[in-house]
């Protein structure tokens, strides 16, 4: 039964997902092909980072200057805008599917046929995953595909499908904790609160561990860093970027479920 | 409202007592926080019966209903449905339920809506809800999202009837609809209890259940303060009769006939209010030239508003 709750999600989110994926392709393009006019003026870039000190290019994940392939595709894709385009997308789906139907009144007659919570909620759920696995897969195929290209030689296929996946997974765990707070609560504000708000409050951690003793002892924490330090460009398949997201996302979203399946309905 | 009258809980058995009721709510209690929306309350209804759950807004209606459907769990108490759990999916396969606020979704066709449900109840045939819809002369093509309030309703009715259920949860189930679509409902019900199925029509309007109930309960502030046949009740109610004679009637003509009171008498016509049977009254006039009866039964009314009372001055 899960299979057609799956099925209508993916038929409702056609249209979005389409222009999502163009976007984020066209997007990928134009930064992809713009690299080889930066890589010319290397020199000015590496002056520029080494101008701004260690602390920043790390949070920017271009520790090996904003000119090289990694820093270049970090600095301006994978430290922030990808996974923002993606926690935008994923926020929002999931804030929906069981907090936002519930509370437009959506859920209750869906739930009066023969069909488990559990099973609908998930249903949703994995429609949220596999349009952010389209999306993203999308994106990661033209960077492999145009690689030399695009000057980005260096970096391996098998790096690029890597970052590709972390990149995807860190969307994934902050849209598991939107769903989950969703399912468990009901209150749509709420669960978009709690995944946008840990994305921004892991991000600020991340971002000022670098300068503030404090939150180098707590950037472990933060799933930026697991992303970016060391770079998955760089480093490839590496298990705090692939392992560390799932050991949050699967018991996240069991709780979620569970606590949905017990509750009432608002 | 101070008087009311005493409970009369267990009057009248059910009509076909001895046989499983199809919808079995015992001793259910739901509080929310400190508010009790429903209290300790015992209703059965069985295979082939229409009940009418009746009582002013938030006296616990819907609150009872969604604890039947599952959506909510009871605080103390028990309901089933045809023997089983609420959340039974082989016994959701066999219920039908018409929400009281009809909320689809808004992007979906009729038609797809339709089709989506189906596939969750294992398939329904085409066929059957494009007659539903024809019924309810709803078109199938377009968008919930831009249908009128009633045509909304439709389309809920029809996701309840379409898989023939042998239990039907109805929640203000004609609300928006004009009279004769409405009719076209009561007769949807209707032909499900000749199949058997068992109805529990929750409304605050009496006359929207009145002609078809087989039993009533009245609930008010969480708690059945009243639960009888619709014969009983009608027994019990007054009826205003006016009566037009094809000529001047006789003085004394009506006095002191057994049941009648309120004599009023005005030319050819006149007003008279009957307890109970008007059997008396009729055969008394039978061999007068009467052209016309007009029956006003607002003392059923009166009887729920009785019981309405203070229950919904905290609403």
């Amino acid at each position: 039964m899960s299979a057609i709750v799956l099925r209508q999600m993916l038929k409702d989110r056609t249209r979005s997902t389409i222009w999502w994926s163009v976007a984020i392709v066209a997007l990928t393009a134009v930064l992809g092909a713009s690299y080889p006019a930066v890589h010319e003026q290397a020199d000015v870039f590496d002056t520029l980072t080494e101008s701004m000190g260690e602390g920043f290019a790390e949070v920017l994940g271009a520790v090996d200057g904003l000119a090289s392939p990694v820093g270049y595709l970090n600095s301006n894709f994978y430290a922030n805008l990808l996974p923002i385009l993606l926690l935008v997308l994923g926020i929002g789906m999931a804030s929906w599917s069981v907090a936002g139907a519930e509370g437009e009144g959506t859920l209750e007659p869906l739930l009066a046929n023969p069909v488990r919570r559990s099973r609908v909620a998930l249903g949703r759920y994995a429609g949220h995953v596999i349009v952010l696995a389209i999306v993203t897969a999308l994106s990661t195929a033209v960077l492999i595909a145009f690689r030399e290209p695009w000057e980005f030689g260096e970096i391996s296929a098998s790096h690029f499908a890597a970052t590709g996946v972390a990149s995807f997974l860190l969307a994934v765990l902050f849209t598991t904790i939107t769903y989950a707070v969703g399912a468990a609560t009901g209150r749509k504000g709420l669960a978009i609160a709690s995944g946008a708000g840990l994305a921004v409050a892991t991000f600020v951690v991340f971002a000022l561990s670098a300068f503030v003793e404090i939150f180098e002892s707590v950037r472990w924490l933060a799933p930026w860093y697991w992303l970016l330090e060391p770079s998955t460009l760089s480093e490839g398949w590496t298990w705090q970027a692939i392992g560390l997201p799932l050991l949050v996302i699967v018991p996240v979203v069991a709780l979620g479920t569970v606590w949905f399946t017990r509750r009432d309905l608002r | 409202m101070t008087n009311l009258p005493p409970p009369t809980l267990g009057t009248s058995p059910p009509p076909t007592s001895g046989t499983a009721p199809a919808i079995d709510i015992r001793a259910l209690t739901k509080r929310f926080g400190s508010l009790t929306a429903v209290d300790s309350l015992d209703l059965a209804v069985q295979p082939g019966e229409i009940y009418g759950l009746l009582g002013p807004n938030g006296a616990g209606k819907t609150t009872t209903l969604r604890c039947l459907l599952g959506f909510l769990n009871p605080t103390a108490g028990s309901v089933s449905l045809l023997g089983g759990a609420p959340r039974d999916l082989d016994v959701r396969r066999r219920v039908g339920y018409v929400a009281g606020d009809v909320t689809l979704d808004r992007h979906l066709k009729v038609r797809d809506l339709l089709k989506w449900y189906g596939d969750l109840r294992g398939g329904v045939p085409a066929a059957k809800t494009e007659t539903l819809c024809e019924r309810l002369t709803l078109d199938p093509t377009r968008k919930i999202g831009e249908l009128s309030t009633g045509n909304r309703r439709k389309v809920s009715v029809v996701q309840a009837f379409m898989h023939e259920p042998e239990v039907l949860v109805l929640d203000e189930a004609t609300g928006g609809l004009d009279p004769l679509l409405q009719r076209t409902v009561l007769g949807l019900v209707q032909e499900r209890r000749a199949a058997g199925a068992a109805v529990l029509w929750s409304s605050h309007l009496l006359p929207e259940v009145e002609n078809i109930a087989d039993r009533v309960g009245i609930l008010r502030r969480g708690e059945l303060v009243r639960e009888d046949t619709m014969a009983n009740l009608r027994a019990e109610a007054r009826q205003r009769l006016e009566l037009r004679f094809a000529e001047e009637i006789p003085a004394g003509l009506l006095d002191g006939l057994p049941g009648t009171s309120d004599v009023a008498v005005d030319g050819r016509t006149a007003h008279v209010v009957v307890d109970g049977s008007i059997a008396a009254l009729l055969t008394h006039i039978a061999d007068r030239d009467v052209e016309r009866i007009v029956s006003h039964d607002d003392d059923l009314e009166d009887i729920f508003f009785t019981y309405y009372g203070d229950g919904s001055e905290d609403q």
